[in-house]
């Protein structure tokens, strides 16, 4: 066990710094496709909803006919490059713990009973994210007895997280955003979802969160990728 | 006979006489025999003595429709093809293949195949019901837990209806198809460039396995062959994904038995493996550099570079593999549980790591080679133990022979220079079949064209093939081995419902 710990502290920080727009490092975590969410319109992050609720955020995932990469991906993040539990997002197994449900896949007629389920018995305030194009829109399935064609076509989607599969980067963005917390890069420069969401998601912070807004919001103070180390 | 392009050997075991079979003709490796409707079960009955191996069985259209069963056999692909004549009932081959019985099921509920002396059953298995339950153990506190579709984790859906007392495990059936998207029938009408992109996207994570298979079942069926440097970059896209897949499955073991460090190491590897193809291909699955004839170009990354970037990966794994292989609280664990037999292997017609878990060689490079496989000495990786500790040694095994191919191959990419696509005609016909081996073990695919355009294609993926055993991984286990042995077989619910 001595070995396993020398081993880490060897290595140092591996953490991934969260790419500002632009930046080089995106081509060494990132892929060709789209690499970050979108909110959807009239859609409330959940630091808007509850005031509270901001640094234990509880995930929980549902599988409704993703291809299997997406799985990777959302499992990539609590890997030790991202490590999204130093940001407040913990992953729950019980749903009704759950503030976030990740969705996968176009919704397939097996799946759609125990999405609704898992759904339902999860407390308000509660924030849905589309994780993949299947689950955003039709994408490569398309509705049919099969599937649903995507999650909207079951029940409202709070956040997009496009890309066959979206890198681990872009599903960190969706969680960002549909908790409601500072996205580095996507402040106040015009690139954040939709027009209105990145003064609405600062008017919901009041006094007290602006002064930390940029330190408090970077994903990573560590060394910028492994080859760094 | 004239048209036979392979002569059937009196040696092999299956001369056609024998099957009362007529010869037909194929592309290289593949063995193709018309056979009587009666003859089936007693053709199957004959590949069973030969030492056969149970692929698939499914429905074609080229010739005329007709219903398929393809075994391996030295070498060779052998497909048995019936030609279905109206509502006639044919004769079921599960009695002698345990393995065909879910794949009979699967065309009886998808397409109306009677087949005779098949078991009826009340649950549907390509559409289940999550909510439907069915016990067949009974006795004092026996009780019946259903564990998905819904998983405790970040997990692909599937259901398994373990009974137990609490403690041993007496049965346990495992439940497929919560995910069927139709992926077979999503193909249909696209043309061979946009039919990869729906292969990549059957299995996500062995998306370059997919598109490989789909690519070399194109080109055999049209009659063109990609050439050497396109093969050599496939190599490349498929074994990193090999390496991703099995560094996944070494994370998910050691995190299963709460070898948290050792399983954040593990994740660190599968990481870097994952930004190096990212890096060389910009998709971190190496998506869209596959295509029907060749690949698409050159990956993005100084080839020096690379073999720096797989020096680095090979030392770290090196170090890991020790401390994780010399944990003895993981390693207790693992060793003895989960045990499958080499004959209930075999009879199952199991492949990929499991089935080389248990003493078998099936490895679909070194049984048919293809591709740059033709040109490289494979090792191939089997462990005689049959427990989940031999899964993982032969996933260490298989890592340290990617990166020597890898790097074999990467060096001859570096000293030579060529093409990197062949054209295909442009009305291309046909109908063959493509295999690769996947990281979850042999992949094979049936594609018909006609007029340039798909037909229909059929995918035997390896991991509908290995579920079925997972029904007998508990002889002696109990409940608690239940996530690392699951974990053991490595595999993707997706692959499996299509």
């Amino acid at each position: 066990m001595l070995e396993w710990i020398q081993r880490g502290l060897s290595q140092g920080r591996i953490t991934t710094r969260y790419p500002r727009a632009g930046q080089a490092a995106l081509a060494d975590i990132a892929t060709t496709g789209p690499t970050r969410a979108f909110l959807a319109p009239g859609a409330r992050p959940l630091a808007t909803r509850a005031g509270g609720l901001r640094r234990s955020i509880h995930v929980r995932h549902i599988d409704c006919g993703s291809d299997g990469s997406e799985e990777w991906e959302i499992q990539a993040l609590w890997n030790p490059f991202y490590d999204i539990q130093r940001l407040g997002f913990f992953l729950t197994n019980a749903p009704r713990h759950a503030d976030v449900l990740l969705v996968t896949g176009p919704v397939t007629a097996p799946m759609r009973g125990p999405l609704q389920r898992t759904w339902t018995v999860m407390p308000e305030p509660k924030a849905l994210i589309a994780v993949g194009d299947e689950a955003c829109s039709e994408g490569l399935c398309r509705a049919d007895a099969l599937t649903a064609g995507g999650v909207e076509a079951v029940m409202a989607v709070d956040v997009y997280v496009p890309g066959s599969p979206p890198p681990p980067i872009a599903i960190l963005n969706g969680l960002l955003l549909a908790a409601g917390l500072p996205v580095p890069g996507q402040d106040g420069d015009g690139t954040a979802g939709t027009a209105g969401d990145s003064s609405a998601r600062k008017a919901s912070y009041g006094s007290t969160r602006t002064a930390s807004d940029g330190s408090r919001g970077e994903a990573g103070d560590g060394v910028e990728g492994q080859e760094a180390a | 006979m004239s048209v036979v392009q392979q002569p059937a050997r009196a040696t092999t075991g299956y001369p056609p006489e024998r099957l009362g079979a007529i010869p037909e003709p194929a592309p290289a490796g593949e063995v193709r025999l018309r056979v009587g409707a009666l003859a089936l079960a007693s053709s199957a009955r004959a590949m069973h003595e030969a030492g056969a191996r149970f692929v698939t069985v499914f429905l074609a259209d080229t010739p005329e429709r007709s219903l398929i069963a393809a075994f391996a056999l030295r070498g060779e692909l052998i497909l048995l093809r019936v030609p279905a004549s109206g509502d006639a009932v044919c004769e079921s081959i599960g009695a002698w293949w345990p393995a065909a019985r879910w794949a009979e099921r699967e065309l009886a509920e998808l397409h109306g195949i009677q087949f005779s002396g098949e078991d009826r059953y009340a649950a549907r298995l390509t559409a289940p019901d999550p909510d439907s339950v069915e016990r067949q153990v009974s006795g004092l506190d026996v009780f019946s837990i259903p564990y998905g579709p819904v998983r405790s984790g970040i997990f692909e859906a599937i259901q398994f209806h373990i009974e137990t007392g609490g403690e041993d495990v007496p049965r346990i059936h495992t439940r497929p198809f919560f995910k069927r998207r139709g992926m077979e029938d999503r193909f249909v009408g696209l043309g061979p460039e946009a039919g990869v992109r729906v292969a990549e996207r059957v299995a996500g994570i062995a998306s370059c396995a997919y598109a490989a298979c789909f690519a070399q079942a194109v080109e055999r069926a049209v009659g063109v062959q990609a050439p050497r440097r396109a093969e050599r970059w496939r190599a490349v896209y498929c074994e990193l994904e090999r390496m991703a897949c099995h560094l996944d499955v070494i994370a998910k073991q050691a995190e299963t038995t709460a070898l948290y460090v050792g399983q954040a190491r593990f994740q660190i590897l599968k990481e870097q493996v994952m930004r190096l193809r990212s890096r060389l291909t910009g998709s971190r699955f190496a998506r869209g550099m596959i295509v029907a004839g060749g690949v698409r170009g050159e990956g993005t990354m100084d080839l020096d570079e690379l073999l720096a970037a797989l020096d680095r990966i090979e030392r770290d794994l090196r170090r890991d593999r020790r401390m994780f292989l010399g944990t003895a609280s993981m390693t207790d664990r693992l060793i003895g549980s989960g045990r499958l037999p080499r004959a209930l292997v075999e009879e199952y017609g199991a492949v990929g790591p499991l089935a080389r878990g248990s003493g078998l060689s099936t490895d679909a490079r070194h049984e048919r080679p293809y591709g740059n496989y033709t040109r490289l000495g494979l090792r191939v990786v089997s462990e005689r133990d049959t427990d989940a500790m031999a899964r993982v040694r032969v996933r260490f095994g298989e890592l340290s022979e990617s990166l020597r191919i890898l790097r074999q191959t990467v060096d001859h990419l570096r000293r030579r220079d060529g093409e990197l696509r062949t054209e295909l005609p442009a009305a291309g016909e046909g109908a063959a079949c493509g295999w690769v081996e996947a990281p979850q073990g042999e992949l094979v695919m049936w594609v018909e064209l006609r007029e340039g355009l798909l037909r229909r294609v059929n995918i035997a993926s390896p991991s509908l093939r290995n579920w079925a055993l997972f029904d007998h991984a508990f002889p002696k286990d109990v409940l608690t081995d239940f996530a690392f042995i699951e974990h053991s077989f490595g595999l993707t619910p997706a692959g499996a419902d299509r």
